[in-house]
């Protein structure tokens, strides 16, 4: 198969910007396939790099990989030995697989999974280690029988490959909590955060103390709050209300 | 507690210390550490062509020493990407226009990269730009900020595919100013309000910023 005709930089382009538009691994997953398999990659994983106490498979954004594959790396923990994911922990740039070394007399075992990975026609990939703020280490690696890897495709891959991580990271974080509070209670506890008695906010908003109370109570309970105060202070705390 | 602190022409001279420490150390970090040795200058300061009356300083200080900082520069003007490195947005042509800086001679120094100094800096940056007007910030950069940019909840595009600048795979990219990314990136720098420091009477840019004439 010849990939001469691909326009990298277009393709590369046109990747990132179908990526804003994907809400679910599954999209991302499909897109990743379509794009990266015009450069003849056919498998690729996108993971967290464990430490010494966690497993692999829990830190797992997504994955295209044999699952007879996946399942022997995890069950063995290859992660261990793997010598892709040793050379990730030690450089920021993107590398070839055949670069991370893999000697038999050092690693037998790194050799031998990636043996096995040649088994499943996983025979050369491309990997591109994350390493972002606060020491988060992960990584995207990827890998086919032929991969078109060509000095003017890396770029163009590089760029993808970290912008769908970046996707996919977005897409899997856990959204942020909604606000609780119905825009009354939030009225009533922003006149109270400002120093307003119930009887001034119900005169302001033209309620009843009452129902001011009502739904300053309401928001108590909400934010599990003991008092009008607590509530204000864990309203602000949380940003459910602005001053 | 680490503040940012605004540099420009109008009290810069009450800053002469600072800066001279800012470019002192830039000169330490990009020739000394990371070897561009173009840059090196006999007096141990890195100062070029754009470190005139147009540049702003973001300044990271603690307790008055200088552990970091940026430049930011109009792109109405001949900036670093239209000069020195065009070839690196050759798919995307040059950004510029009044509402758009670009952003160069960033660093944190080396004792200090651990912690949250880089968050404070970036989030005095997405502050400044902000209160400026500003909708989005051009740069060069080695590709593995990409990642950090995005963790920090900016939106980034590339302005041209990956590039070797010094031995090391660059990109120009553009970085959205946003409410959302100054949020974000405040609560990932432990900030509950501003750690940017502005004198009073300082002059808005747009004054400064050349405008093209309507």
């Amino acid at each position: 198969m010849s990939y001469h005709s691909l326009d990298h930089s277009a393709e590369a382009f046109g990747f990132i910007e179908e990526l804003d538009h994907l809400t679910t691994p599954g999209e991302i997953i499909d897109a990743m396939q379509r794009s990266f398999a015009r450069f003849g990659f056919e498998n690729f994983i996108m993971t967290g790099l464990p430490h010494p106490d966690q497993r692999i498979e829990t830190l797992v954004l997504l994955k295209k990989w044999p699952l007879d594959w996946y399942r022997r790396y995890t069950q063995n923990g290859y992660d261990r030995h793997d010598p892709v994911i040793r050379l990730c922990r030690q450089t920021v740039q993107p590398f070839e697989w055949a670069e991370a070394s893999c000697d038999p007399a050092v690693n037998p075992r790194g050799a031998e999974i990636m043996r096995g990975a040649a088994e499943f026609g996983m025979k050369q990939g491309y990997c591109l280690p994350i390493h972002g703020l606060n020491g988060f280490e992960a990584c995207l690696s990827m890998s086919g029988p032929h991969p078109d890897l060509t000095p003017q495709n890396k770029p163009a891959l590089h760029l993808m490959a970290i912008y769908a991580f970046e996707r996919a990271r977005l897409v899997l974080a856990p959204p942020p909590p909604p606000n609780p509070l119905t825009a009354r209670e939030k009225e009533t506890l922003r006149w109270a955060a400002l120093g307003k008695s119930a009887a001034d906010t119900g005169e302001i908003l033209g309620v009843t103390e009452r129902t001011v109370t009502a739904h300053i109570c309401s928001a108590c309970q909400k934010l599990s709050a003991a008092n009008k105060t607590h509530a204000v202070a864990r309203a602000l705390q949380h940003r459910l209300i602005e001053l | 507690m680490t503040l940012i602190q605004v540099i420009t022409q109008d009290n810069k001279s009450q800053y002469s210390d600072v800066l001279d420490e800012y470019f002192r150390l830039r000169h330490k970090v990009f020739v000394d550490e990371r070897g561009w040795e173009d840059l090196r200058r006999p007096d141990g300061r890195e100062v070029d062509a754009y470190d005139n009356e147009h540049a702003i300083y973001l300044i990271a200080l603690d307790k008055g020493r200088v552990i970091g900082g940026l430049r930011l520069y109009p792109t109405l003007l001949p900036h670093m990407i239209s000069e020195a490195f065009p070839h690196l947005v050759r798919e995307r042509g040059v950004l510029t226009g009044a509402s758009i800086l670009e952003c160069t001679r960033y660093f944190i120094v080396k004792e200090r990269r651990t912690g949250r100094t880089d968050c404070r800096l970036l989030a005095a940056f997405q502050q400044f730009c902000l209160e400026e007007g500003i909708t989005e910030v051009t740069a060069v950069v080695e590709m593995w900020w990409l990642p950090r940019w995005h963790q920090a909840g900016f939106k980034v595009r590339p302005l041209g595919l990956p590039t070797m600048v010094e031995g090391q795979p660059c990109i120009a990219a553009a970085i959205r100013i946003s409410e959302e990314s100054l949020e974000h990136i405040s609560r990932l720098a432990g900030l509950r309000g501003s750690c940017l420091l502005r004198d009073s009477g300082i002059s808005s840019l747009y004054v400064q910023v050349p405008h093209v004439a309507a």
